[in-house]
């Protein structure tokens, strides 16, 4: 493995000084990397004609070198929101669920509702990961990384959720099935303690995952700051302490890298737990989401109670995951150096039909739940989705009914952005642009957030008994603790990109043309 | 048992400076604060002395030889020290323990409820019998005594109250003598001696100069006892007086009989009853409203299809829940309601009503009949009353002229009602004195000057008299003001002397109740806050040397009873028995009402400058919970709802939709939480006030409806600054109407409103909730919903498509039940097919097949509790709901969380409005007593994730709250939504009260408005006086669980613990009455084993039945389970109401129904607003095709589900 110190070139290319030859890298026939009517023709994974060696170099210097200039005032922000999100939740356990705009009416809001909406952005980065994985799709190597990522720190800010909604949190040991004197063990009907194991084994799993792929790039990381530590040139970690930064990283990349030797065995053992933990991840996807939907799909509240909900839900997440991909990688290949070499517009297509095709699934969702309210001639069903969802006031007074749905803004919003703002990737055009796929994928992530606070909501806010209907108002605490999510995933993701390799530079380093065992297609071709 | 228990404050009598008033509370069982007033009161402690007994000799060799300074050190030092031990804090209270088991009384038996008769007199007069249920000397819950003939075991709000009045840590403490400088606490012996010195000199002037101004009591032993005082000062002016007494109705009778009398009724003799503006059920006078509701009760129980009610007609300006209960309201402005009083009267002439005298002369030449009131349903009443005659009723309300009383006293004599529907008792002369007149009079001695000093008793005048009597600033001319009172309120406050009084529950006293029985109050507590009573204090002011209120009550009474050696049992036993002598049926009134009636009619004119319209509106006043206003600082009582606006911790002028819209007042979107009333400036005659306004479907056009009671100033945590005082504009001489007012929108201040109710919707949406129909259509098909079909048809219905027999009764066959398949479980039922099912009600009828009926699970052994709600009988009062807040220690929450939606009540009465919309002229209302179901397939139950609520062997739904982590998951998959949620320390924290870091946060004006928002252990912790309330048998909850009704499970525990102790093998039908059912005035609710078919009750119509009360109420064909087609298998069943309309004043659509009552899409076109889907609906099932009481046209809605069918080939 290469472990020559970054040459001029390559560190003139990281600081952004210079730029990589674009005539050289860039097939005529393929553009930037989209995919071309040719079907013969695929674009390469990686562009600009990068070597080995320029793998390394790019990934390693997003931990080495010192961001640019907008690092420091985004992530204060980001950390400001965080610790303000982390101070509403203290409160929150100091002084009561009341501050927040529940009532007996609404018994959940914006706690399940980011509840759900964390966990189903955290399916995109397991999806990606696992079932990419087993189906030999090689453009997901340059993404897998930070997608996985992504789905720990989402699954963190959703676990927080369903710890700090309930009213006595220093009692909530009691649903894990300790045994204990009084003999009482949890309540396994309940589909909220299956949240507690489907959730907490999805983290598991996917922290091992993300983990394990990690170990080869950490072992890089230290090889090269144990080179530099040799050569005892590089600053120390505070003034007056006697500590070379190289040290500590090689000391600390070290541990994480857990002796990785880059032997041919380890190689093996690696590709092999890769694949089993691939194909542990694989039902996983799929069931996280189905188990959070049986929240709702085993209650008897109209809205809720809907066999529909297990593949609707796992479809949201992976629209909402895909969302959130984009929505983080959009905005990094901008600001960090050479990224969009390996982040081509072909990645962003990819996932731009993905998005595509789920926000049409769950279109079909929106739509089903209507056609089997009128079908099931229920009344208080089709109260739901019609009076409690669909009708703007506006509308009612022109068709001459008493009742519209308060809450149909949040319907409103939720239609647009799903199902409508996706329509636009029928359109190569819009599939190609990173301004339109970050603009629709931010309205995506918009919408989901939406699409379960309708679900919540707007169901149990008017359920069977009339003389029982209230409204929900979110407070500040409600809505600051939701920002503050916000804050500690961004800050969790930004921490991700400065001190933990973003991509799997193995995996990349395969999918180059050089890894080719047929040395004529290289010239445009990475991949069959 | 007292306070006196407490050790520490024995031998201390407390002399707490009057600024530590509000922490008074905290003082108790603290030792030494009445010490640390300087060097020479702490030099005085024990400690002290004990240092200077034994440790000075000690010392005096150390101070041997040393300066005088050296020992002055010493000295200081030694004197702070044992100061400093004093000073609460530093050394732990000295108490002594001491058990209980030592000092008890004979029959006291610790942890087990000991119950005394008592009695509580009413403002205004009248009475209540009660049954206090106390707690190791600690009374906790007040019952109605069931000896005593006003109340037979029932109550009304306020009673229930009056035990949080009780322990109201707001009361006034100790007497003040404002003058001397500070608010110093004074002791009853300055009183006494100040006061003697004081009048002695008006003995000399034979009073002059003195005013009493006191409210109406029924009391003979305070009348004897105010007659000393008028004995002593016979030229002392002496008024009683009542805020918003009824004056017009004392006028009327005297007009008809010569004499101020009280109108009695029995409403179980009575066939049909008008009422003009008078609520009968819930704010009738005197505690009428007990009996009424028992007599109006016993006319609607139906149990058989053969059964016959009375019929109600109701015409009234405001809502009252009369006008709900009512088979025909009209709603008609105050002053259309005199005039339709007499073209009733001229009607009943008409077609022949005899021994009118001259009426009928005088009638001729009045002009009466507006534009509003339709001839054929006066002549339909007249008709409905005459063929009832001697059976019947008319009652005028108070905002009835007294002209109109007078002819209301001649119309029920010639239509042959004395005697058997309503008998009168000569008033008091103490009552008989009209309020109005009486404040004026008051007002006008203290402006003249001539009353130098005025007493007070239980009177608020300087809050409630009205603005024309400038009250206030004649009251400060006073030189003595003595005011007396139990709460702090404004007149205290302006007082020179502040005593405080006793309590009912801690006094001697009596009362007489309106019928005429006497009853003995006795204290249940020593005084909590050393206060006397009424008694002790005129006792005083008689000049007695020792008063007793216990000697006083005797005394007076030595003459009733037996005399002699008789005299002690018969007291014993009345005390016992909560009754001295029952009421005598009263002498027939005297003659010649008719023309005294006619004599008062001649000067009668149709009031047409008093009808309202463009040029003005008319405003009535009513009072609701708080009374005249001496409620306000008890939290429950503002917290009940208003019955049919559900407006809680708040008043608002109330107008009809129509008149608001034409005002331009309409109050925010109705249906949202956040709820705001535009603030409007109700001016009347020059004076006005400044209130939210609020639209109220159903009250009469042009008439605005204003609680009285709110907008205290002085009053405590709870009451102060809630709603607006409407007393100054209620100025007339009758309070309680006004016209010719004026509303404008109010100038400065906010525009808008926060006004906090208990239910925002007010609409059924078409669901079978709460499900009515007519007694016609309920004679032909309550015994048989399937008469008349054919044997296919029959097959058909009952029948369903997956083949389950269903027989359905009369109210499932008007609800979804009739339309959904039945639920078939994958799973058996552990509690279905124990024993034989009862034969309802999704029991039977949705039960799989008996196959699946196996041995019972031995868990499921023991008697299998159920309730039934009969919304016949429910008049939508809220007893209920204070009754189970006082039993079950169930919190308030105050107005802003009111306004959330996060009220606690376990038992909540949902009341909706029938009609097309929210303009409907003649909208109907009805209500629904929303508890716990207590399913057996709860599904609850199943969501719990920590198994905290769960399934008991007797069908009951356990909540446990040490198992509670609060994820209200079982909340949100609760149908009826009847699991309230502590989002705060709601049980343990004091409502409104103070918190740590207030005095920073006032300062940079960061005050919430919320004080819950504050984190509890920086609150004011709950007052240890109102801890004493507490039902030491159930559990105060904590923040973050979650609560809900438990059919009041301790006392089923109670009842089995004692039918064991008695070698019962069952607990016996009736032993155990729920809060909410012994409360409950109408007996709408029956609680008791539905499996139980040993017992014998005695039926309503004399006989006996066997099996429980509730079982038989399970089988009638009235009953159906709420959302029963949920397969929920609710234990509380609900049975359907019935209205009893006058078939000639039912249109065609409603005589339809009779014969057709399960028909669907009678309805007329309009009913097809509430049809949802693209396809619209048809109209609406059930008797009434306006109402959307019934499920819409199901056949319309049915269409995917028959679809399916078509396709599946399955539809027969």
């Amino acid at each position: 493995m290469s472990s020559i110190p970054p040459d001029e070139i390559t560190s003139g290319r990281l600081s952004g000084a210079l730029r990589p030859d674009r005539a050289i890298a860039i097939d005529p026939r393929t553009g930037d990397g989209t995919l071309i009517d040719d079907p013969s023709l695929r674009p390469a994974l990686v562009l600009s004609n990068r070597g080995f060696h320029d793998i390394t170099e790019t990934v390693c210097g997003y931990v080495e070198q010192r961001p640019g200039g907008w690092w420091l005032p985004v992530f204060g922000l980001v950390s400001t929101l965080a610790g303000v999100g982390t101070l509403m939740i203290l409160y929150l356990l100091v002084t009561g669920v009341g501050v927040w705009g529940l009532n007996n009416q609404v018994d959940w809001a914006w706690d399940i509702t980011n509840f759900v909406f964390w966990i189903g952005i955290g399916h995109a980065g397991t999806l990606i990961s696992a079932i990419l994985c087993l189906l030999k799709q090689k453009w997901r190597t340059s993404i897998n990384r930070a997608a996985e990522a992504m789905t720990i720190f989402a699954v963190i800010c959703a676990g927080t959720f369903p710890g700090i909604h309930v009213g006595r949190v220093w009692m909530i040991w009691m649903v894990f099935p300790i045994p204990n004197a009084n003999g009482i063990w949890p309540n396994f009907r309940s589909p909220l303690l299956w949240d507690v194991f489907a959730v907490s084994t999805y983290f598991t799993v996917s922290l091992l995952f993300w983990y394990m792929g990690m170990i080869p790039d950490f072992a890089t990381l230290r090889d090269r700051a144990v080179l530099r530590m040799r050569a005892a040139s590089g600053p120390t970690v505070a003034p007056f302490i006697n500590l070379r930064q190289d040290s500590l990283r090689a000391w600390i990349y070290g541990v994480l890298a857990m002796g990785w030797r880059f032997s041919t065995r380890h190689w093996q053992n690696y590709e092999k737990a890769y694949i089993m933990l691939a194909g542990v991840s694989t039902p996983l996807v799929l069931s996280v989401h189905s188990i959070v939907s049986f929240d709702f799909a085993t209650s008897i509240v109209p809205g809720w109670h809907t066999t529909i909900f297990p593949p609707y839900f796992v479809a949201g997440a992976i629209f909402g995951g895909f969302a959130m991909v984009l929505g983080l990688m959009i905005p990094a290949r901008e600001l960090y150096p050479n990224m969009k070499e390996l982040i081509t517009l072909r990645h962003l297509e990819n996932m731009a039909k993905i998005i595509l095709v789920t926000g049409s699934m769950v279109g079909f969702a929106y739509f089903m739940e209507f056609f089997i309210a009128w079908y099931s001639g229920n009344q208080y069903e089709s109260d739901v989705f019609v009076y409690n969802r669909l009708l703007p006031p506006f509308i009612s007074e022109v068709l001459g009914l008493e009742r519209s749905a308060p809450y149909w803004w949040a319907y409103w919003i939720m239609i647009s952005c799903n199902v409508l703002s996706p329509q636009l990737f029928w359109f190569k055009r819009f599939r190609t642009s990173p301004m339109a796929i970050f603009a629709v994928s931010m309205a995506v992530t918009v919408g989901m957030w939406f699409e379960r606070f309708v679900i919540i909501v707007t169901s149990i806010h008017r359920a069977f008994l009339p003389g029982e209907w209230g409204m929900f108002f979110p407070t500040p605490v409600d809505i600051l603790t939701f920002v503050g999510t916000i804050g500690i995933f961004i800050t969790l993701f930004m921490l991700f990109l400065r001190f933990l390799p973003a991509f799997a530079m193995s995996e990349i380093k395969n999918v180059l043309p050089q890894a080719s065992p047929h040395p004529h297609h290289t010239a445009h071709a990475g991949q069959h | 048992m007292s306070m006196d228990q407490c050790h520490s404050t024995v031998g201390h009598p407390a002399k707490p400076a009057a600024k530590l008033r509000a922490a008074a509370h905290s003082q108790v069982g603290v030792t030494g604060r009445a010490y640390w007033r300087g060097l020479d009161d702490a030099a005085d402690v024990p400690e002290f002395r004990e240092w200077l007994e034994r440790e000075f000799p000690a010392g005096a060799s150390m101070i041997d030889g040393d300066t005088r300074r050296t020992f002055l050190k010493l000295m200081g030092a030694s004197v702070a020290l044992a100061g400093a031990a004093t000073i609460p804090g530093c050394r732990r209270p000295d108490h002594k323990i001491m058990p209980y088991s030592r000092t008890v009384p004979e029959e006291v038996i610790p942890g087990k409820a000991l119950y005394y008769a008592t009695s509580m007199p009413l403002p205004g007069g009248g009475a209540e019998g009660l049954l206090v249920e106390t707690h190791e000397g600690r009374p906790t819950k007040v019952e109605g005594n069931p000896l005593h003939p006003t109340n037979r075991g029932k109550s009304s709000l306020w009673s229930q109250a009056s035990i949080l009045e009780l322990y109201d840590p707001d009361r006034l403490k100790d007497p003040i003598y404002v003058p001397s400088g500070a608010d110093v606490a004074r002791s009853w012996q300055d009183v006494s001696l100040w006061t003697r010195e004081h009048f002695e000199k008006f003995v000399a002037k034979q009073g002059q100069g003195l005013v009493f101004l006191t409210d109406r009591r029924s009391s003979p032993a305070l009348g004897v006892m105010q007659a000393r005082v008028e004995e002593r000062f016979p030229k002392a002016r002496w008024f009683a007086y009542d805020a918003a007494g009824d004056d017009a109705a004392i006028e009327g009778s005297t007009i008809a009989f010569g004499r101020p009398m009280r109108e009695v009724f029995k409403l179980e003799n009575a066939d049909v009853i008008v009422t003009l503006d008078r609520d009968l059920l819930m704010h009738d006078c005197g505690g009428n409203a007990l009996p009424n509701c028992r007599g109006f009760a016993a006319r609607r129980k139906l149990v058989s299809a053969s059964d016959t009610m009375n019929r109600l007609y109701a015409v009234e300006s405001s809502w009252t829940v009369t006008g709900a209960k009512a088979d025909h309201r009209l709603r008609l402005s105050p002053s259309q309601v005199g005039v339709f009083a007499v073209a009733l009267a001229k009607e009943l002439l008409r077609q022949g009503v005899a021994g009118t005298g001259r009426l009928a002369e005088v009638l001729g030449r009045t002009n009466a009949g507006g534009a509003e009131i339709d001839g054929a349903v006066v002549a339909a009443i007249a008709k409905d009353l005459l063929a009832h005659r001697g059976r019947t009723l008319i009652a005028a309300g108070p905002t009835q002229s007294p002209e109109i009383h007078a002819l209301v006293h001649a119309l029920n004599s010639a239509l042959g009602n004395v005697g058997s529907t309503v008998s009168y008792r000569p008033l008091p002369a103490s009552e008989s004195v009209l309020s109005s007149e009486a404040i004026a009079g008051a007002a006008e001695e203290l402006a003249s000057g001539r009353c130098d000093t005025i007493v007070c008793i239980n009177v608020n005048p300087v809050y409630d008299a009205p603005a024309s009597a400038n009250f206030a600033a004649a009251f400060a001319k006073a030189r003595e003001r003595i005011v007396a009172s139990v709460g702090d309120n404004e007149t205290v406050a302006a007082a020179t002397w502040r005593l405080p009084l006793a309590h009912a529950l801690e006094s001697w006293g009596d009362t007489e109740a309106v019928d005429g029985t006497l009853s003995p109050i006795q204290p249940m507590i020593a005084p909590l806050f050393g206060a006397k009573s009424e008694l002790e204090l005129l006792g005083i002011l008689a000049g007695d040397e020792n008063v007793d209120g216990y000697e006083i009550v005797r005394t007076v009474y030595r003459s009733r009873g037996p005399a002699g050696e008789g005299f002690e049992a018969w007291w014993r036993r009345s005390l016992h028995n909560g009754v001295f002598v029952a009421g005598e049926a009263p002498a027939a009134p005297p003659l010649g009402g008719a023309d005294r009636a006619a004599q008062a009619m001649s000067t009668w004119r149709t009031p047409a400058a008093q009808l309202p319209g463009e040029q003005g509106l008319e405003v009535v006043f009513t009072t609701g919970n708080l009374g005249d206003g001496r409620f306000a600082n008890c939290a429950w009582l503002q917290e009940i709802p208003d019955p049919v606006s559900k407006i809680a911790w708040d008043n608002a002028a109330m107008v009809s939709p129509a008149t608001a819209e034409r005002l331009g007042i309409e109050q925010t979107d109705p249906t949202d939480k956040k709820q705001k009333g535009r603030m409007i400036r109700l001016v009347v005659n020059g004076a006005e006030v400044t209130l939210p306004a609020w639209a109220v479907p159903g009250i009469a056009e042009n008439t605005v409806v204003v609680p009285l009671g709110y907008g205290r100033t002085v009053c405590g945590h709870v009451g102060t600054g809630v709603g607006f005082n409407a007393y100054p504009i209620a100025s007339g001489r009758h309070r309680r109407v006004a016209s010719r007012a004026k509303i404008e929108r109010a100038g400065d201040g906010p525009a808008w409103h926060n006004v906090s109710t208990t239910q925002s919707h007010g609409s059924m949406e078409g669901r079978a909730i709460v499900r009515e129909s007519d007694l016609a259509a309920w004679s032909s098909f309550g015994a048989d919903p399937f008469k008349g079909l054919s044997e296919e048809e029959k097959t058909r219905l009952t029948v369903d498509s997956y083949g389950n027999k269903r027989d359905l009764n009369f109210a499932e066959r008007l609800g979804e039940l009739s339309h959904t398949p039945a639920n078939i479980n994958a799973y058996t039922n552990p509690q279905r097919g124990l024993r034989e099912p009862p034969s309802v009600s999704g029991g039977a009828s949705l039960a799989a097949p008996s196959s699946e009926t196996g041995t019972p699970p031995d868990f499921a052994r023991g008697p299998q509790w159920g309730m039934s709600i009969d919304l016949n009988l429910c008049i939508g009062c809220n007893v209920c709901t204070v009754a189970c807040q006082a039993e079950n220690n169930i919190p308030v929450v105050g107005k802003i969380e009111v306004n959330k939606g996060r009220e606690m009540h376990w038992i909540r009465v949902d009341r909706y409005f029938t009609g097309h919309d929210r303009h409907d002229p003649s909208p109907e209302v009805a209500f629904q007593p929303v508890a716990c179901v207590h399913c057996e397939n709860a599904p609850c139950e199943t969501v719990c994730p920590v198994n905290a609520t769960v399934h008991g062997p007797e069908g009951m739904n356990y909540m446990v709250y040490n198992r509670c982590i609060g994820t209200r998951y079982c909340a949100n998959n609760c149908p009826y939504k009847v699991r309230r949620f502590n989002f705060f320390d709601y049980g343990v924290k004091k409502l409104n009260g103070e918190f740590i870091g207030k005095g920073a946060m006032d300062s940079v004006g960061a005050t919430p408005a919320n004080v819950n928002l504050i984190p509890p252990r920086l609150r004011e912790r709950l007052d240890e006086i109102t801890k004493l309330q507490m039902n030491p048998d159930v559990t105060v909850r904590s923040r973050g669980v979650m609560e809900k009704c438990t059919y009041c499970v301790q006392r089923v525990n109670e009842a089995r613990i004692e039918s064991k102790l008695k070698g019962l093998n069952a607990i016996p039908d009736g032993m155990v009455q729920t809060a909410c059912q012994q409360a409950c005035p109408t007996d709408a609710i029956v609680f008791g084993d539905i499996y139980d078919t040993t017992s014998e009750h005695a039926e309503a119509g004399g006989g006996k039945r066997m099996g429980s009360r509730v079982r038989a109420m399970r089988d009638s064909g009235r009953t159906y389970s709420l959302l029963g087609f949920l397969n929920t298998r609710p234990r509380t069943t609900y049975m359907l109401a019935v209205r009893n309309p006058n078939p000639e004043l039912a249109d065609a659509d409603r005589k339809h129904m009779w014969e057709h009552p399960f028909e669907h899409g009678q309805g007329s076109e309009d009913a097809h607003e509430h049809a949802p889907g693209a396809g619209g609906g048809g109209g609406h099932t059930g008797v009434s095709p306006d109402s959307s009481n019934f499920d819409q046209d199901k056949a319309e809605q049915d269409s995917g589900y028959r679809l399916s069918l078509s396709v599946l080939g399955a539809h027969a």
